[in-house]
């Protein structure tokens, strides 16, 4: 009974120490075990090993190098064009993608709140879910075949209507950041959307009645009522957003990289692969260095813009 | 939980009165988002059951010409498409299974908010989320404990997701405390109480946490390119090394008539590989939905 009091029961927490609310509820402790072990070795330790952007990597000596050598790695990625090639296009392409993909959820949001049929509703957000499911691997295969120069959809098709040469979009660099974007589209735009429709259903229904009484349309009722009344979330979600500008989808942009697009399509992460598992070298501690610069700057990101979100909404995720 | 009650509300709340331009516009764009989310497996299905003629003739869009089953039945006799088959099915299955295992028993404790040290605990979790080791320190944490190259290296190091775990303690905040509370007077343990009063209580929220660590396996690729030898490769690794001809599947990757049968047979991999999320899909589609809105609520 007095366990429940302390955990369970609605009654005020008594003052006890670690070693008696062990003795109490060890079990609980126990379970925990197993769990926070897994989260201290596969999250925590690999976040020490950052140690290794300032130490020197030797083989089979483990993972935390040799010997220091200060902010060696740094100053040599931060000499490399390479690097700041890299750290632009991961600037150019997240925002771009963040200017185009951020809106259209909400549209979309918005256009099937305003949908009469509720079939065909459910049979639509049902639909356009379902890409979010789909293996990164199978979209980018898909686009591969549809874009294929000698038997791609688009090229048979434009070349019948225009006639015109077949265009290798997949290896040509001014179609990469389109095609990441609306490849993104495809896959998140129904996902993003869940979160927007919550919303949209909070609405007072009365608004739009007095709306209506006003004369207000329901295009009118879109921009002066709905609109409005999911500004919160709308505010919310782009923070959090730019919070992770610097966190792409790598592994679709790895999918997508070749080397005739390289001059936009190689961003940091991609950078932080090629050196650490494709360079003749293996060069473990200058990957780790710009990883670790990039982490850095995400964490920063994403404190900031949760900070100023609990400013301006009073809401905040973490 | 909030956001079902109130949609409910909403149901018989607006009138939406007839408005021909609007409902034009509005009919029009969801058959193209329809057609868009549709029109590129319907492409990638005709090209897997044409014959190779009908390819290289440029005849096929959306409907199979000259429907035969000669690509399945190549990717059915290549060794290498079972074996990667069965390993995603392994990875998976047993992913799932330990992952379920270890969230669960995190996220009953974690649930308690007065239990000394979760606070801290929960610290640990959230941080996690924000800052990790990138992708070289994992790396070389799993190659120095010797995981890669094995089947546990594909499932032990992603057992836990924090986004995954946050919604099943926010699932096991909400149920009431008096069940626990009973269940303590008859003499059941907190083992008792996870096992045979909250367990049969959340199966709506484990399903759904469930269904995205599957997907999740089901889907991965990327680190069975840099923890495994490709006797262990999964499925998905397989598919990206065919489409980008790191891997030849029977008389896939020559020219003319050959190309042809290289692309019905690349299609035909793409649809085996993700026949099962397709199929499952639209039964379990209502507990994807609950997750991410459980998970949206705040944390």
């Amino acid at each position: 009974m007095q366990n429940t009091r302390d955990l369970a029961g609605p009654g005020k927490a008594r003052p006890s120490g670690l070693r008696r609310s062990f003795a109490i509820h060890w079990e609980l402790y126990l379970m925990m075990l197993l769990p926070l072990a897994h989260l201290i070795v596969f999250k925590y330790l690999p976040m020490f090993g950052n140690i290794l952007a300032f130490r020197r990597f030797k083989p089979l000596t483990g993972p935390y190098g040799v010997s220091w050598v200060g902010l060696r790695y740094f100053n040599q990625f931060m000499g490399m064009a390479d690097f700041w090639r890299a750290f632009s296009n991961t600037l150019t392409l997240s925002v771009t993608n963040l200017v185009i993909n951020f809106p259209i959820p909400i549209i979309f949001a918005l256009m099937i709140n305003e949908l009469r049929h509720l079939r065909f509703k459910k049979f639509v957000q049902t639909v356009s879910y379902m890409p979010r499911f789909i293996s990164t691997v199978v979209v980018i295969s898909i686009l591969t075949e549809l874009l294929s120069p000698s038997s791609g959809a688009l090229n048979r098709l434009l070349r019948s209507i225009t006639g015109r040469l077949p265009v290798y979009y997949m290896n040509e660099q001014q179609y990469f950041r389109p095609l990441y974007i609306i490849t993104d589209m495809w896959q998140y735009t129904g996902w993003s959307a869940i979160i927007y429709l919550a919303a949209i259903t909070g609405v007072n229904s009365d608004l739009y009645e007095a709306a209506r009484i006003d004369g207000a349309n329901r295009f009118q009722q879109i921009l002066f009522v709905t609109l409005p009344s999911i500004m919160p979330t709308i505010m919310v979600m782009f923070i959090l957003k730019v919070g992770h500008l610097m966190s792409l989808g790598f592994e679709k942009v790895l999918l997508m990289y070749t080397p005739s697009n390289s001059m936009v399509s190689d961003i940091i992460d991609t950078y932080v692969y090629r050196m650490g598992f494709q360079s003749s070298a293996n060069q473990y501690s200058y990957a780790t260095a710009i990883g670790l610069f990039s982490g850095i700057i995400g964490l920063i990101l994403v404190t900031s813009s949760n900070l100023l979100s609990r400013r301006l909404t009073g809401e905040s995720i973490y | 939980m909030m956001l079902s009650q109130s949609m409910k509300k909403n149901k018989t709340g607006r009138i939406r009165e007839k408005s021909p331009l609007l409902d034009l516009i509005l009919y029009l764009v969801m058959a193209l988002a329809i057609l868009a989310c549709v029109l590129p497996f319907l492409y990638i299905i005709a090209m897997s059951l044409s014959s190779s003629n009908a390819i290289l003739n440029n005849r096929v869009s959306i409907w199979p010409i000259g429907l035969n089953l000669e690509s399945y039945q190549q990717i059915f006799a290549y060794p290498n498409f079972f074996r990667a088959y069965r390993n995603t099915l392994t990875y998976t299955f047993f992913g799932t299974l330990i992952s379920l295992t270890l969230m669960i028993l995190f996220a009953y404790p974690l649930s308690k908010p007065r239990l000394k040290g979760q606070k801290l605990v929960m610290k640990l979790v959230v941080f996690s989320m924000f800052f990790s080791g990138g992708l070289i320190p994992n790396f070389l944490l799993i190659s120095s404990l010797r995981l890669t190259g094995t089947v546990y290296g594909m499932i032990i190091p992603f057992a836990i997701n924090q986004f995954n775990l946050i919604i099943l303690i926010n699932f096991f905040k909400s149920l009431p405390e008096e069940l626990e509370e009973a269940a303590r007077i008859d003499g059941l343990g907190y083992f008792g109480i996870l096992l045979r009063i909250l367990l049969p209580l959340s199966t709506a929220a484990i399903a759904t946490i469930g269904l995205y660590t599957a997907v999740f396996f089901w889907n991965d690729w990327f680190y069975g390119l840099i923890y495994l030898d490709s006797s262990l490769y999964p499925v998905m690794l397989l598919l990206r090394n065919i489409v980008n001809g790191t891997t030849m599947v029977g008389e896939a990757g020559g020219v003319g008539e050959k190309a042809s049968v290289a692309i019905a047979v690349k299609s035909a991999v793409i649809i085996t590989s993700t026949l099962p999320i397709i199929l499952l899909y639209p039964f379990l589609q209502k507990y994807f939905v609950k997750g991410m809105l459980v998970g949206a609520v705040k944390g």
